[in-house]
């Protein structure tokens, strides 16, 4: 597996229509666009793949805080809380038309799973997308008990693989 | 035939309960048990209904029942080398607790967390995965356990989903005006409002077949194909041709090298957008002659678990020669023209069947199943 392609992003970004309240999609959508723009490939034949141990928790938050407050929630918040509507958006904007992951693991490496994309043969890339944010109190606690260190800023890494033509 | 994907055993649980029994019992016989929402005040949403089991279970528990019954059905040894995929989004419940000042489980919340803590109750060493796609979650597990086998990286995977009613979901699905309207799910049917929420966890032995053979396994049934496809439409409506589906359907045949199926037990949520599109994808694919249901007019909208207990739903409808019906259906919609088995079970002799999903972010899912 090869690495073609590779961008990282921190700190707040630009929203994306309709993701508004979180940096967690304006992250993974940015750091995909600057992977994939310019760059000539086939949608049907691309695996997207977001990993995140946590997710968007600002989103989760808020949701859970109008929630108890006994406020409406906002229908925006329906559409972003779940970490793979960002890629409906993407994936409209480049005919991606392959699978889209979202996944979450402690300890394995997203790379193996980029891997075992490749050898099917109806693909020939992946974009694995890697998105953290910065830990609040409840994310801290559960960064805590994992051993880590909860992360201070907002980040994420896009790499588009492809197979090793070796 | 060997070099396959086999079933070797499975553990379910719904409203209806613990266990095939409860499950032949309730959606094998169109039973709808939606009622108002015990576990929290249901009062602000648009409906109370949900369909919920009794109490207020723990999602951990629930999940690792389930795995226990998965891997003793198959008779796997402790120790086994084998994978964990899970597709959940966490337990919600440690999320409101921490909003409402309460003591809270910090790792329940976090699904990487939840599909380590099934492999270590079951004692699986292998990979330990948590596929976060909403409605296409434990699809996405299945899947990729499927991949795992046959790329020879593992022998046995453990695919589960998971998820129970509770209020986090049940607001933001009231906010974006999905929930039906008048507490009633009636999939593909004219009137439909809106799906309702449903309690559902289920895990499954996907094993290669050498493996199920040389240690004298039972096989179930096959997993012979899928299709993953997306509609590159929009963030969270359907594709109104079903352009995802039709190509999750296509290829899984592709893979499989079938050009039909016997049954298809759909994703089938019960709102307008949904039905519509799911049903001209399933018309390109397919025609117009495969029976088709929603048991989601039974078991109400698992989210995440809903690729993992339809996968149950579908592999009891082979062995029993019985297709689930879709409950509720009053009136025919010149949209929805397919044969959705609205009149009651149908006993069939099934050999292969097609369980779908499909999810926020336009992602489709497709998988077979065959008679072993």
């Amino acid at each position: 597996m090869i690495t073609v392609a590779g961008a990282e992003l921190t700190g707040a970004l630009e929203p994306v229509p309709g993701f508004i309240e979180s940096n967690f999609n304006p992250l993974v959508y940015r750091a995909a666009v600057e992977v994939l723009t310019g760059r000539e490939f086939d949608g049907s034949r691309l695996a997207v793949v977001v990993c995140s141990l946590i997710g968007d928790a600002t989103t989760t938050g808020l949701a859970s805080r109008l929630l108890v407050d006994g406020q409406v929630h906002n229908a925006i918040l329906f559409m972003q809380a779940t970490a793979n509507a960002v890629l409906g958006y993407l994936s409209r904007e480049f005919d991606l038309t392959g699978p889209l992951l979202s996944m979450s693991t402690v300890d394995d490496d997203p790379r193996d799973t980029a891997e075992l994309l490749l050898a099917d043969p109806e693909l020939d890339a992946v974009l694995l997308l890697t998105v953290e944010l910065a830990a609040d109190e409840r994310t801290a606690a559960a960064y805590r008990l994992l051993g880590r260190t909860p992360p201070t800023t907002d980040g994420a890494t896009a790499l588009l693989l492809e197979r090793d033509p070796q | 035939m060997t070099g396959g994907v086999v079933v070797t055993g499975y553990g379910v649980f719904t409203a209806f309960g613990w266990g095939e029994k409860a499950l032949r019992d309730g959606v094998f016989t169109g039973t709808q048990v939606f009622a108002p929402a015990n576990r929290f005040d249901p009062t602000p949403f648009r409906t109370p209904m949900t369909a919920a089991a009794a109490g207020d279970p723990d999602l951990v528990d629930v999940l690792g029942g389930c795995a226990d019954d998965a891997v003793d059905m198959a008779g796997l040894p402790p120790g086994t080398a084998g994978a964990t995929l899970l597709g959940s989004a966490g337990d919600w419940k440690s999320v409101t607790r921490y909003s409402r000042g309460l003591d809270f489980s910090p790792g329940a919340g976090v699904p990487g967390v939840l599909a380590g803590a099934v492999a270590d109750r079951v004692g699986f060493r292998g990979p330990r995965l948590a596929f976060t796609n909403a409605c296409v979650a434990s699809a996405s597990a299945l899947i990729h356990g499927w991949r795992l086998i046959t790329a020879g990286r593992q022998d046995v995977a453990l695919c589960a989903g998971a998820y129970l009613v509770e209020e986090e979901n049940m607001a933001k699905f009231d906010s974006g005006r999905t929930l039906s309207k008048d507490g009633v799910i009636r999939p593909f049917s004219l009137d439909r409002t809106g799906l309702l929420l449903g309690d559902g966890v289920a895990a499954i032995v996907l094993e290669s077949e050498e493996h199920a053979l040389a240690r004298g396994a039972q096989v179930l049934a096959r997993m012979t194909g899928f299709g993953v496809a997306s509609d590159a439409f929009h963030i969270a409506k359907p594709h109104p041709e079903g352009r995802g589906i039709a190509s999750a359907v296509s290829q899984a045949f592709r893979r499989a090298g079938v050009s039909g199926v016997d049954y298809v037990n759909a994703h089938g949520t019960g709102t307008p957008a949904n039905d519509g599109a799911e049903t001209n994808g399933l018309r390109a694919a397919l025609g117009t002659n495969t029976p088709i249901s929603s048991t989601k007019s039974t078991t109400g909208h698992m989210l995440e678990a809903s690729g993992a207990v339809e996968f149950v739903v579908s592999l009891l409808a082979l062995l029993d020669g019985a297709v689930p019906p879709t409950a509720g259906y009053t009136t025919p919609d010149p949209a929805c023209d397919l044969d959705y088995v609205t009149e009651g079970p149908r006993r069939l002799a099934l050999h292969r069947v097609l369980s779908l999903n499909a999810a926020f972010g336009g992602m489709n899912t497709a998988i077979l199943l065959e008679q072993p």
